[in-house]
């Protein structure tokens, strides 16, 4: 399986930023078997970084690798959908 | 048993406070001195202003222009978001306007927030806000000490959320709030797809309520006409309805208010002479000073003649008259005016005329307004003299030309340039032209020259049809061009119906 580079903004411990942290670390965890990178970026504390990728909603998800690059904006609840954005295989996901 | 009081959300709070505001808000100018006279003053200060228009409008030129004149004239830096066009695009199209943002983003007096839409793909999962931009606006504005701020366009985030138009909605309010209080002067631009129907596509005036300003770029009968119109300041006054504007290659949006233009010029009593003897009998002495005079007639009977004389008629105080030709080339018109007696060279070199001679087709009404307005400015004529306002008239739709004339005689009234406007009738002999029934209402003086067929031979007449404030001689008299010019002789008498064209003799008794 290729390496997965993801980058997550958040905004401190906003509703939806706990959310979508939670989410993204089940899928890695449950999915990825360890080959992964995530890079958890706070808004408040890094906003050069928000301003460098052009960041107008949070959380944003961007995956970097494999490209091409994409991003997904929300909370990530919608387990499904998020794996299907990241183009991640769900079979072995047990519900 | 009384209910109990739903609580009230914040943000309509925030709306209920902004009524209570007293009239007569502090506007902060623009520098765009054709918007600040429209505008009273300029933008509502440290508020947001709505500027809404369909495509091709010019809303971004706008926003730029807010924020280049405020770095330019009164080094009030600025910030510019854009949620459309790439920064890079805005800087190479606002370059040709002389307007350095490269610099001026060098010296942290402009500083672009781009969210512009990525070449990614997309997709939401989940609810979401927007508050990285809102921090990264904040961030900007504080950076530079921004007093003024764009975001252009703010429909674009709609699309690129497409799907979340409730969230995107929520996320603006908040938006606005940010920028309310930031305290810096904000326009936020936002389309719309009809000239006339809502205020905007996304409908975001429900929310940006306090300040919305419209452009519009109308094609009618082939022609195209560029608005603005000021539809409400809310606590504040401003002019109302539509004004024409321009987009000039060197200062960008120049509007002509036509609805600030008012009655209260100034009137002189002292009189100007129109350059022939005999005519300012006939009104008494001579046109008033910064009047506005009219001579109508056919072709060939003798309106070029009598702007010939009135630009001469500059001699006699050593005063500066504008020439404006819109039907013959400047050779042309010193060749005539030399068959009349009249050396327009001579005059040219003393620095007492200046001749533009131009089709009237090679800019819009609104761009002949800017140019003579320029040239006035450093000429500084007593005298404006046009031939013809019929030609001018071609370039234009009816409503754009009555606008023009209004807007165009208003100016000079309020300069104290007397005027003299030819129009060219359709028929030799009697009628009017349509030009005439724009421009007649607003003129001082009405000249007609007219045809007579008499016995077998074209005759010409002169008659004053009306002068404002004045006696005048009521008769129609003969007219006749010669060598020395215009010769004004008796009356007509015993014959009825030149006006109307059919000359007829009565039998004196």
């Amino acid at each position: 399986m290729s390496m997965h580079v993801f980058q997550l903004f958040i905004n401190g411990h906003s509703l939806n930023s706990v959310e979508a942290v939670d989410t993204l670390l089940k899928i890695c965890r449950e999915n990825l078997n360890g080959n992964y990178q995530l890079e958890i970026i706070d808004i408040q504390k890094d906003p050069d970084k928000a301003e460098e990728a052009g960041i107008i909603a949070i959380p944003t998800l961007i995956r970097m690798e494999p490209t091409p690059v994409n991003r997904i904006i929300g909370a990530l609840n919608v387990r499904s959908r998020v794996l299907a954005g990241l183009g991640i295989s769900s079979m072995h996901v047990t519900v | 048993m009384v209910a109990p009081r739903p609580e009230i959300p914040e943000q309509y709070l925030y709306f209920q406070n902004r009524l209570r505001l007293p009239m007569h808000l502090r506007k902060l100018k623009t520098g765009n001195d054709s918007f600040d006279h429209i505008a009273h003053g300029g933008l509502p200060l440290g508020r947001t202003t709505l500027v809404a228009g369909s495509s091709g409008s010019a809303k971004t030129l706008f926003g730029a222009q807010f924020l280049a004149m405020g770095i330019q004239l009164y080094n009030q830096p600025g910030v510019f978001v854009t949620f459309e066009e790439q920064a890079d695009d805005i800087r190479r199209n606002l370059k040709s306007l002389n307007w350095d943002i490269d610099t001026w983003e060098k010296e942290g007096k402009w500083i672009f927030v781009d969210a512009a839409p990525k070449e990614e793909n997309i997709i939401a999962v989940g609810d979401f806000d927007l508050s990285a931009f809102r921090i990264r606006l904040e961030r900007a504005v504080q950076k530079c000490n921004a007093q003024r701020v764009v975001i252009d366009s703010i429909g674009s985030i709609f699309t690129q959320f497409h799907e979340e138009m409730h969230t995107i909605r929520r996320e603006l309010i908040q938006v606005a709030l940010t920028l309310s209080r930031l305290g810096a002067t904000s326009i936020i631009t936002a389309e719309r797809l009809e000239e006339y129907g809502k205020i905007t596509r996304f409908g975001v005036e429900e929310f940006l309520t306090d300040n919305v300003i419209i452009l519009r770029n109308v094609l009618h009968n082939e022609k195209r006409r560029r608005t603005i119109e000021i539809l409400k300041f809310r606590g504040s006054n401003h002019e109302k309805g539509e004004n024409p504007f321009s987009i000039n290659p060197e200062k960008a949006i120049v509007i002509i208010p036509l609805s600030a233009m008012n009655l209260k010029h100034i009137t002189s009593n002292e009189r100007v002479t129109s350059g022939v003897p005999a005519l300012d009998e006939m009104i008494n002495g001579g046109f008033y000073k910064g009047s506005i005079n009219l001579v109508s007639g056919a072709i060939g009977a003798g309106k070029t003649l009598l702007v010939a004389n009135f630009v001469n008629g500059i001699r006699e105080k050593k005063e500066r008259c504008l020439l404006m030709a819109f039907e013959e080339s400047s050779e042309q018109l010193y060749r005539n005016a030399a068959g009349w007696g009249i050396d327009f060279k001579q005059l040219e070199a003393e620095g007492l005329l200046k001749v533009i001679s131009i089709y009237p087709e090679v800019s819009s009404l609104e761009d002949h307004f800017i140019n003579i307005q320029e040239i006035v400015k450093t000429f500084k004529p007593q005298r404006i003299a046009m031939d013809s306002l019929s030609a001018l008239s071609r370039t234009s739709s009816d409503k754009g030309f009555r606008e023009f004339i209004i807007a165009f005689t208003a100016y000079l009234k309020h300069k104290e340039i007397t005027g003299m406007f030819t129009s060219n009738t359709p028929l030799l002999a009697g009628g009017t032209s349509d030009t005439e029934g724009n421009i007649s209402p607003i003129t001082d003086t009405i000249i007609l020259l007219r045809y007579v067929e008499m016995s077998g031979e074209m005759q010409r007449s002169i008659a004053v049809l009306k002068m404002r404030g004045s006696k005048h001689d009521s008769s129609i008299r003969k007219f006749t061009i010669t060598e020395n010019g215009a010769d004004i002789g008796k009356n007509f008498e015993g014959i009825s119906g030149i006006l109307t064209g059919n000359p007829m003799l009565i039998k004196l008794e």
